[in-house]
């Protein structure tokens, strides 16, 4: 942003880029992007590599039609063959600059083709849950000295003391079994990653799995998910577009 | 054509959970190179809490509409009482299920966009007026519900008032 821009040519039409495949990969046919008014998608090659792109939208917000665009997109290409997702919102000014991104990154964007390929992305969420809370009432020292303070002296400060100590205690052993579900997990995964902090969740993880492990790791979900329902809710969302193992190194 | 992206957006939406459970995902990850500008209209924190507000009123009003199906399925009788649960959108209530998620979707949609994401518009000074949709809502819309809050966010975002362009 700071780089004082050299004096503009005629600005040639940014793109819109999607992600990354091989050269080779085969292009669904008749396919558009994001946008009002979406463009058809395309590609741009160089070297063993191919971007796909589109022409930028005038106005990108992110609108649910464009996440939807966005992805559903990456989850099409996934079928062909392996797809580095990009970012949502990349523009590249023009697709000269793409070619070139492509060569620069050659290496590592084969290596990172490489590792997911015939892979998709499997994301975890555990969240606090309210069910027993008679259970943390018992077991939270701290839950049920405040409890008989607010039935002692009963009033708004006791009963906003209590019930951040019920929040606090709730998340905990939410976070406590979303550990022994990951743990468990990442054993049937190929590999394992954080993906950002998301409010109200004690975890948020990425599971890189093989498409044909994809019944195996829902059906370890689905045993999970019983046998924590008291301390954790647990919300598996996929197969998704690789996102959180667009790098190269396993 | 709206019709056709919003009945691929269920479609999507079933396929692979909901929208809302992978945003950050689709927001913070993925493949990043440099040189490429992201896009940036009104900051992508904002764009995140934008869009966050948007994706989760309408996967509700599809949680919703899911769970409404099931309701039909299992007991037949309560199908006539559902829609009044969800305000009288869904008229036919043995439609499909694909029909009734897609009505859903979208009459709702437009909706959640035009009211919660209003608001959090008009907090950072973002200009959304032609995006199809939030518009017609807008005109259909009375007038009282947005009053109190323009009121309230012009005294405390008064500095953010002249970056409306965007």
């Amino acid at each position: 942003m700071t780089a004082p821009a050299p004096a503009p040519a005629p600005a040639p039409r940014s793109v819109y880029v999607y992600g990354v495949v091989r050269a080779s990969h085969a292009m669904p046919p008749g396919r558009t992007g994001v946008g009002e008014r979406p463009a058809p998608v395309r590609t741009v090659r160089a070297g063993a590599l191919a971007a796909v792109i589109s022409d930028a939208p005038a106005r990108l917000r992110a609108k649910r039609r464009d996440l939807l665009a966005h992805q559903d997109l990456a989850l099409t290409l996934g079928r062909d063959g392996p797809v580095l997702p990009m970012r949502f919102g990349m523009v590249a000014p023009d697709e000269e600059s793409v070619r070139r991104q492509l060569l620069c990154t050659q290496n590592d964007c084969l290596a990172a083709l490489e590792r997911v390929d015939g892979r998709i992305e499997m994301n975890l969420k555990a969240l606090p849950t309210e069910a027993d809370l008679g259970a943390l009432v018992r077991e939270d020292p701290e839950v049920s000295r405040l409890r008989t303070a607010a039935r002692r002296a009963p009033g708004y400060e006791a009963s906003v003391r209590l019930g951040e100590a019920v929040a606090r205690g709730l998340k905990r052993r939410a976070a406590a079994a979303a550990a022994t579900v990951l743990a468990e997990l990442s054993a049937v995964a190929d590999a394992t990653v954080h993906g950002p902090e998301v409010e109200g969740c004690v975890l948020n993880a990425s599971f890189l799995l093989d498409r044909r492990g994809r019944r195996r790791f829902e059906g370890a979900v689905e045993r999970l998910t019983p046998a924590h329902r008291d301390r954790v809710e647990l919300r598996l969302t996929g197969p998704l577009p690789c996102y959180s193992f667009t790098e190269g190194r396993a | 054509m709206p019709t056709g992206t919003y009945t691929e957006e269920v479609v999507c939406i079933q396929r692979t959970g909901t929208l809302y459970d992978c945003l950050e995902l689709i927001l913070d990850r993925g493949m990043v190179i440099d040189v490429f500008i992201r896009v940036s209209l009104v900051g992508i924190e904002i764009l995140k809490i934008d869009a966050r507000i948007v994706v989760a009123s309408v996967d509700t009003y599809l949680r919703f509409a899911e769970a409404c199906n099931r309701v039909d399925l299992e007991f037949d009788r309560s199908s006539t009482t559902v829609p009044e649960l969800l305000g009288g959108v869904a008229g036919g209530g043995g439609s499909p299920a694909g029909r009734m998620a897609t009505g859903l979707g979208k009459k709702k949609a437009k909706k959640a966009v035009a009211g919660v994401g209003e608001k959090v518009k008009r907090a950072v000074g973002a200009d959304d007026e032609e995006e199809e949709g939030e518009r017609e809502e807008r005109e259909s819309r009375p007038r009282r519900r947005t009053a109190p809050t323009r009121r309230r966010s012009a005294s405390a975002s008064e500095p953010s008032e002249p970056s409306e362009e965007d």
